[in-house]
């Protein structure tokens, strides 16, 4: 069906229903309105699924079903006409919808017959429907019905016999009942076998499925037998039950929208960076279907598998599943139930959600990796510029310290040895020799700002212990571990230490200062604190800056606590095995 | 203790790893008429030269090859350890005294911790040499001038007078109360007395060996 097809089907259903009014309305009195009410209303509402159906599922053939039977129902009315043609047709047809009722049923959801032997259910249905009614009709006598003379002819009477019409029928009836029982029975395997999204889409046919049966199987047992059960409950109030077949589009559209608004909130509840394990959950949650599987190309490129480390082949999905792409590369697919496709905003939906999810997962830990990185090199950095330090701080001893003492050594006794010599020669002597005292102190103390070398040699007791030596400010060591830590954990303790005290002498005016660096599981926690003025910033040229940068190198926090007139305390948290 | 033949020149092994500052070395304690028994360019090579040669000082760098760490002053522990009556002179970089303390363990006796630059004063250097050589210690005067000048809080050498605090810097560096007279043109009875006063203002237990009185002292200002 083409969408040009569209206007023509509402008008030509639009014309139907007003053909439907004028059937019951123009030519006799008209019958009671309940009735008149409910078989319109049951027809148009087959007309009007048949066309829902058909948008919702273009190419699919139950919305064909659906307009047949509408028609059908509304055209076996046509006997109120009193005309012999139209009169004999109503009497004809009159459970032909049944046909493709049961068409529908069997054909539910995805438009095509099963199998073989359900092919031929059908066939024998619409087969038997016409021929039962016409090999009836050849032996009724509208009189049979309580028609009196004013009733039109029955064009195909051939013989009038009651005897051979109620025998019809109760074959007719028979092949009704057995075949109101083989398609329930269909029904009820179609849906015990269906799983998933077509799962879901089947259990709304069964329940209307049982109804309808009833419904026929009372109404064929009870026109057929001329049970005393009343005519209005039967004929006027009964096709209300029709209606549920209608109603299976108006079902299954909601459990599409609920299905849709589902997915949509799966993805807003999904944890940010939560794993695709938990996105097939949630997916398989809100779409109903416990068998969805979240499959990805294996990172050796050899074929696919599903977040439970399962092997998938897209390319060859099991029967009765499909696969959708998730990314252009195809990277990831939805493995799903075919019936899924039934619904292709909700396929479309599931899909870019999950690509979403994916990509926000995918961003997620690219930026993780990135971060990863940035800290690794810069970890890096930092520990290739402490080798440098230690490697100029050995260079500065064995290097220029060395020949400085030996020089030292080389003018003390040349002192010595002109002991009688000139004294304007001795003074010259005496003064290089200061000079190469003062020059050796001066490296000594650039050697030790480059990379303190105790710390390289002792670890940090000593290097705290010296840096407390030297400080201008009393300082107390509370505690600090006696075991070596990495070379890295140690400079930055050390650092930290140093830098502190820096402060505390040049910007505290304390009078004393605590050092403690205590080892907790998985950490070292470096604590200064002075008992000066406060009001310390980090933002300020303190070298503060430089420290949390340094602190963070190694993965760890610097925390400044130093409100005005309250003394600083400087804490720094290292992280270390 | 070190009995020390006074005609016998003293025995000395020099342990340094520059080659030219080593026989800078040799040449000054020569001089001034030691007997250089042996030379070492690294740890290894000094335990085995000791172990033949039996000196009756060592003199030996703190860093030393291969580590370039504190081989020195450990082949000096190990030394004083096996071979008591050899005493360790360590020539330092370092102010820091963390090697000092490591190196005086619990006996200062035989133990001098001088600075490398010392080697530029050669008397001054060569009687360092001769005083561990006869079991006195030497502890370089700058590094005991910065534990003494050590900012503390309710600091208790400012109890001290100024003599007092010079006498407990002298009894720091190793000196005996002799030496501390002679120095300080006081009489011995005079030293004694501000030792006295210093070791009750500072409540600690008097000590009659020098050797144990520098250490009492380096332990109380370290502290």
């Amino acid at each position: 069906m083409t969408a040009r097809l569209r206007p023509a089907l509402i008008a030509a259903a639009i014309a139907m229903v007003v053909g439907e009014i004028a059937i019951f309305y123009v030519p006799r009195p008209p019958p009671p309105p309940v009735f008149a009410a409910l078989t319109i209303t049951t027809g148009a509402a087959f007309l009007a699924a048949g066309i829902a159906a058909r948008d919702r599922w273009p190419g699919n053939r139950v919305g064909l079903l659906f307009t047949i039977t509408g028609y059908l129902w509304l055209l076996t009315w046509l006997d109120h006409l009193p005309n012999s043609l139209a009169f004999t047709y109503g009497n004809l047809s009159w459970t032909w919808y049944q046909a493709p009722l049961v068409h529908l049923a069997l054909a539910w959801p995805g438009g095509r017959l099963r199998t073989r032997f359900e092919r031929g259910v059908v066939i024998t249905e619409y087969a038997w429907i016409v021929v039962s009614n016409v090999a009836a009709l050849m032996f009724w006598n509208p009189a049979f019905s309580g028609c009196d003379a004013t009733c039109p002819a029955n064009l195909l009477l051939v013989d009038s016999s009651r005897p051979v019409y109620d025998a019809i029928n109760a074959v007719a009836a028979a092949v009704s009942i057995a075949m109101t029982v083989t398609v329930l029975t269909l029904v009820i395997r179609h849906w015990r076998a269906a799983r998933g999204w077509s799962r879901r889409a089947m259990l709304p046919l069964v329940w209307i499925s049982f109804a309808v049966a009833s419904f026929l199987a009372v109404q064929t047992v009870t026109s057929n037998l001329n049970l005393p059960v009343s005519q209005v409950l039967l004929s006027d109030i009964a096709p209300l039950i029709l209606l549920a077949g209608p109603a299976l589009v108006v079902i299954s559209t909601l459990l599409s929208r609920s299905a849709r608004g589902a997915v949509g909130t799966a993805i807003i509840d999904l944890a940010p960076g939560a794993t695709p394990g938990r996105l097939r959950d949630a997916l398989a949650q809100a779409l109903g279907d416990s068998t969805l599987q979240l499959a990805f190309r294996s990172t050796d490129g050899a074929g696919y598998r599903d977040t439970d480390g399962r092997r998938v082949d897209p390319a060859r999905p099991e029967p009765g599943r499909t696969m959708t792409p998730l990314t252009e590369a195809g990277d990831a697919v939805l493995v799903h139930d075919q019936g899924l496709e039934q619904e292709p905003q909700l396929v479309r939906l599931t899909a870019s959600a999950a690509s979403m999810a994916l990509e926000h997962a995918r961003l997620q830990a690219a930026v993780q990796a990135q971060l990863e990185q940035v800290r690794a090199s810069r970890a890096r950095i930092v520990e290739a510029s402490d080798a440098e330090r230690r490697r100029l701080e050995r260079d500065l001893h064995d290097g220029a310290q060395q020949r400085l003492v030996t020089l030292s050594l080389a003018l003390g006794m040349a002192r010595e040895h002109a002991a009688d010599a000139d004294p304007a020669l001795q003074a010259l002597i005496e003064s290089a020799r200061k000079e190469a005292r003062e020059a050796l102190l001066e490296l000594r103390e650039l050697g030790r700002g480059i990379h303190p070398a105790v710390l390289t040699e002792t670890g940090l007791p000593g290097a705290i212990q010296a840096l407390a030596e030297r400080s201008p400010v009393s300082i107390t060591i509370t505690e600090v571990p006696p075991r070596r830590f990495p070379a890295a954990i140690e400079a930055t303790a050390y650092f930290v230490v140093s830098e502190a005290l820096a402060n505390v002498a040049k910007h505290a005016r304390a009078d004393a200062a605590d050092v403690t660096i205590r080892e907790l599981p998985g950490r070292l926690v470096v604590q200064v604190a002075d008992d000066g003025a406060g009001g310390a910033r980090a933002e300020g040229g303190s070298g503060l800056r430089g420290l949390a940068d340094r602190v963070a190198s190694v993965g760890g926090v610097l925390r400044l606590d130093s409100p005005p007139g309250c003394g600083t305390r400087l804490e720094a948290d290292i992280p270390c095995t | 203790m070190h009995v020390t033949d006074l005609q016998a020149p003293l025995r000395v092994v020099i342990a340094e790893d520059a080659v030219l500052l080593r026989e800078g070395l040799v040449r000054l304690l020569g001089e001034a008429g030691l007997d250089v028994a042996g030379t070492a360019g690294d740890a290894a090579q000094l335990i085995q030269i000791v172990s033949a040669e039996r000196p009756d000082i060592v003199l030996a760098d703190v860093r030393m090859p291969p580590s370039q760490t504190t081989e020195g002053l450990q082949a000096a522990l190990q030394i004083r350890r096996e071979w008591p009556r050899t005493a360790v002179m360590v020539v330092s970089q370092h102010v820091e005294t963390e090697h000092l303390f490591e190196l005086l363990a619990d006996d200062a006796s035989g133990v001098g911790y001088v600075l490398k630059e010392r080697v530029a004063d050669v008397r001054q250097f060569t009687d360092a040499v001769r005083r561990v050589a006869a079991g006195e210690s030497v502890i370089d005067p700058e590094v005991v001038a910065r534990l003494v000048g050590r900012p503390r809080r309710n600091n208790p050498l400012e109890t001290l007078t100024g003599r007092e605090l010079t006498v407990l810097a002298l009894m720091a560096e190793g000196r005996s109360n002799q030496a501390i007279a002679s120095q300080l043109y006081m009489s011995p009875k005079t030293v004694e007395t501000h030792v006295g006063n210093i070791f009750a203002k500072l409540c600690l237990e008097p000590a009659a060996q020098d050797h144990r009185r520098v250490l009492a002292v380096l332990t109380y200002l370290r502290r």
